[in-house]
């Protein structure tokens, strides 16, 4: 085989030594097309696996950790909660549209692979500066391909986060993250039970989109690369994901599937593999017998990437009904090949073996590798020219600038409120469903702070995962798990690798200490075009719970006259990174101080004392505090006529960010109760004002209210058009 | 009285449990789900066509479901007098079989609409018979078709009979629109002449429970029970 071929399917020459001296033989072309697709970083998590497996990925509430479809904990009863968040960053760049819609598909798939109902999905998306047209293109695709999948299956976006950074603009992110209910006693597994299962395709026709798919997503990109790659951008339809969804969830609640997997990056080649090697099994399966659009060689049925299909093993006496219920589903529905027990996967096309290779040396030999690595150097400590910045100046560039602003012209564009379980829309502190049937509610956030995990990767991670944990927090919603996309540049920078290592390493420190296990995730390396890297962007998505949906905070303000109090630990404005960036006082990454350290045990005792508050229904409404601070804190709980005057002795604090910070409402009459029980549990609180009636003043000082509230809702929509 | 009902399944319909949920609980009878290859309907008193994207929207919005097996038996029960209600896709599906006038094409924007808007009623007729003159409703929508269009004659005859049940409004919020999604005159919602089938694209199914953001959607149940 010639050294070029080899390379064009992103193995590297002694990958390739490693696979020919096992197997004593040369491979064939199909052969090597499967290990270009599994030996990538997508699929094997050749870089950075080294590190995933330090994090703590059990409790007792831990049905499923990371290495199944999706991760699944327990929230009492008969329910479970399984999610998952993915990345489809390349193909989003690519093509916008079809990339993200794709990507939201894919992950719906692996929730309902495990026999959940999938009752919400979040984003957390990142383009470049909105100056340039391109970044309004991609803004404009990926928000209508995320909505245009999500709204027509029919499951609600509950929220997310959209970020404008200049290192995204030509490597834009895309994750998508889904949640779906189980019954504890109904999950599937991607691993067979027996030997001689019928191994079946179920779902739409085999084309030719998406081939190579996986490995593209490990290619470091370059600008004019874009039209080349864009036949192997999936093209989804969500209404076929639908039936699917439909058809699957009414067999397994039938019992007539042993096990299910998706057929996502890697297509038929993975889904096969991941059931062999997780049942200790081989598998036998004819290509010709797999449904097709168009006529395909066997190496492009092995690496197509279409969408909306699925592998499952079932029992030969099941194979009737199973075919009958899926024909009422308008499904394609064909038995491929079986499970066989010798450990070998096996494909055959044209009454040929094109494929023949032990389980073994596909998953157990795939490569890791330990990368070299650099540590951040420290930074001296500085202190910014604050005097030439005004409160009004302040106020202005934060409604300015795209990532303080409501971001309602994202949300509306999808559906949140469609299977009328909602209790939280997105754009509020975390997002809130119920689940259904229940008084139970399921909250879920997703977070990341690039700067701060540029500036200090391990105490930057700890911060955002304190973010999520408030969000959820302020809402009262116990947190209880975690799933990560870490998206990154290239690894082969030892200083990105840092990033990566230390930035884990915080993860698991801060999941540790808030006993948030992390039970799935992705991995998104290579993330760079044209020698600019992304920030380091490990986002992650937690999930909590509450067993009682009348428990919930309001996030925004109630009434008129109650008090406004802050709890938490300021940053100092010199240690704020968003205030400085924003206000544009540092220009560039080495000219900020550290970062603070984050004490996770003051964040969890300010927590706990929030929870407390709010069963107690002391809690009027609540909503923490991050980039943009308090001031942002209270625009954000700003409802219906009501406005707020503060006082604060430098109003410039105002923005500063906080660690534990939350901002929270209290009637008069609970506030010598509420102070009291803060002192007691030595928790730092800060009586700044009240609520009133169509104004904002601060210090006495008036401000336009109407022209504030304003130009928070609209001016997205005007800066992006 | 015993208020009987049923809501037909599409392929590709999304909201229909959603409906299912919001008739059992304000009707407290029985509700039955009926697939779209059914052919016939048992007896009941109203009949939703739920939302969604059934058959995935392709044609148009509403086209395919329009010549299912189950039509017959839905047209047959409206002939009989007897409720008819189709909600956002259900509106669709009411206009592509020609049971309601006029048609919903895109929203003026251009854009997927999904959040709460207000209505008012127009003309009284059996769906709205326990809401206020005036009263605006808080509803969500959740469409990318639902700017109601129809030629000026139409419109006429939709006035004269009495045939506009709902129109957008200004709510509560300083920063609500009017008119959300471009319709002629701020339509939300039709009826027939006979005025017992109703179209209409908010989602009152979405604002009955105490958990919900607002439970005007009620009313409509309401009005058809009392």
């Amino acid at each position: 085989m010639n050294e070029e071929l080899i390379l064009q399917h992103g193995l590297t020459l002694d990958e390739f030594k490693i696979i020919k001296n096992y197997l004593s033989r040369d491979l064939t072309i199909e052969e090597l097309g499967i290990f270009s697709a599994m030996w990538n970083e997508h699929c094997c998590y050749k870089t950075s696996k080294k590190w995933l497996k330090k994090l703590p990925t059990e409790n007792e509430i831990v049905i499923q950790g990371p290495g199944e479809n999706a991760g699944i904990i327990d929230i009492q009863d008969n329910d479970g909660i399984a999610f998952k968040i993915e990345s489809h960053n390349h193909p989003s760049y690519i093509e916008p549209f079809n990339g993200s819609a794709t990507g939201v598909g894919g992950i719906l798939r692996d929730i309902f692979t495990m026999g959940a109902r999938p009752i919400a999905t979040l984003d957390s998306i990142r383009f470049g500066l909105i100056e340039s047209e391109k970044t309004k293109y991609l803004l404009n695709g990926v928000v209508h391909g995320i909505g245009h999948y999500g709204n027509c299956i029919g499951i609600p976006n509950i929220g997310g986060e959209c970020e404008f950074e200049s290192t995204y603009g030509y490597n834009n992110l895309v994750n998508a993250m889904a949640v779906g209910h189980v019954q504890k006693d109904k999950i599937f597994y991607s691993k067979p039970k027996s030997i001689g299962g019928l191994i079946v395709y179920i779902g739409s026709k085999t084309g030719k989109d998406g081939i190579h798919g996986a490995s593209m997503a490990s290619d470091v990109f370059s600008e004019d690369d874009e039209d080349d790659k864009r036949p192997s951008v999936q093209v989804g339809d969500p209404f076929m994901e639908k039936l699917l969804m439909e058809g699957c969830l009414e067999l397994m609640s039938l019992g007539l599937i042993e096990s299910m997997q998706d057929m996502g990056a890697a297509g038929i080649t993975s889904s096969s593999v991941e059931m062999a090697s997780k049942g200790n099994v081989g598998v036998l399966i004819n290509l010709d017998k797999v449904p097709l659009r168009q006529p395909l060689s066997a190496y492009e049925i092995l690496l197509s990437e279409s969408q909306e299909r699925m592998l499952a093993v079932i029992d030969e006496k099941n194979n009737l009904k199973v075919r009958e219920i899926l024909q009422k589903w308008q499904i394609d529905y064909e038995v491929i090949g079986e499970i066989t027990n010798n450990k070998r996967i096996v494909f055959e096309s044209n009454n040929k073996k094109v494929v023949d290779l032990p389980v073994d040396i596909i998953v157990d030999d795939a490569p890791e590798y330990d990368r070299e690595f650099y540590m951040p150097r420290k930074r001296k400590g500085k202190d910014f020219d604050f005097s030439r910045i005004k409160l009004e100046d302040i106020i202005n560039t934060l409604l300015s600038n795209l990532n303080y602003l409501d971001k309602s012209w994202v949300f509306n564009q999808y559906d949140s409120t469609v299977m009328g379980d909602t209790v939280k829309e997105p754009g509020q502190s975390s997002g809130i469903v119920k689940i259904h049937g229940t008084q139970k509610v399921i909250g879920a956030t997703t977070d990341c702070n690039p700067l701060y995990i540029r500036i200090n990767p391990y105490e930057g991670m700890k911060y955002t995962v304190a973010e999520s944990y408030r969000n959820l927090i302020a809402c009262n919603i116990n947190p209880l798990a975690i799933t990560n996309n870490l998206n990154f540049a290239s690894p082969l920078d030892p200083n990105i690798m840092g990033e990566l290592v230390l930035s884990i390493d915080g993860l698991k420190t801060a999941a540790a200490k808030f006993n948030t296990p992390i039970v799935s995730g992705n991995v998104s390396l290579y993330n760079q075009t044209n020698e600019i890297p992304i920030k380091p962007t490990p986002v992650i998505g937690m999930v909590g719970s509450n067993q009682d949906l009348k428990k919930i905070n309001s996030n925004k303000f109630c009434n008129i006259g109650n008090k406004i109090i802050v709890l938490g630990k300021k940053l100092e404005k010199n240690f704020s990174p968003y205030l400085l960036q924003d206000q544009n006082l540092a220009s560039s990454i080495n000219e900020y101080n550290d970062l603070e350290v984050l004490d996770l045990d003051y964040e969890k005792k300010v927590a706990d004392c929030v929870l407390k508050m709010s069963d107690f229904k002391h809690i009027m409404s609540c909503n923490d505090i991050s980039r943009g601070g308090v001031f942002l804190s209270l625009l954000k709980m700003q409802y219906k006529d009501m406005g707020f005057k503060v006082n604060i002795p430098d109003p410039i604090d105002l923005f500063c960010e906080y660690s534990a910070g939350y901002v929270i409402e209290i009637r008069n009459e609970d506030l010598n109760k509420v102070t009291s029980f803060l002192s007691k549990n030595g928790v730092g609180y800060f009586e700044i004002g009240e609520i009133i009636r169509e104004n904002i003043e601060i210090n006495s000082k008036k401000f336009d209210y109407f022209d504030i509230i304003n130009n928070y809702h609209n001016n997205f929509e005007k800066i992006i058009n | 009285m015993s208020f009987k009902s049923a809501v037909i399944t599409f392929p590709g319909s999304n909201c229909d449990r959603d409906a299912l949920c919001y008739l059992q609980d304000l009707t407290k009878s029985v509700v039955y789900s009926i697939w779209h290859e059914e052919a016939s309907l048992p007896q009941v008193d109203l009949v939703i066509l739920p939302g969604g994207f059934s058959f995935g929207d392709y044609l148009r919005s509403g086209a395919m479901a329009s010549k299912s097996k189950i039509i017959n038996d839905v047209i047959k029960h409206a002939n009989d007098g007897r409720y008819l209600f189709g909600i956002c896709n259900g509106f669709q599906i009411l206009t592509e079989i020609g049971l309601l006038e006029g048609a919903l094409i895109q929203n003026k924007n251009l854009k997927f609409l999904g959040k709460n808007c207000f209505i008012k009623k127009k003309f009284k007729n059996n769906f709205n018979l326990s809401i206020k003159e005036d009263q605006a409703l808080q509803i969500p929508v959740a469409h990318n078709e639902g700017n109601f269009y129809c030629d000026n004659e139409t419109l006429k005859s939709l006035k004269n009979n009495e045939q506009i049940a709902f129109e957008y409004c200004k709510g509560e919020f300083s920063n609500s629109e009017e008119n959300i999604n471009g319709s002629i005159e701020a339509i939300a919602g039709i009826t027939n002449k006979k005025k017992n089938i109703l179209g209409m694209m908010p989602h009152p199914e979405r604002a009955y429970s105490d958990f919900h953001q607002s439970q005007d959607g009620k009313l409509i149940i309401e009005s058809l029970i009392s």
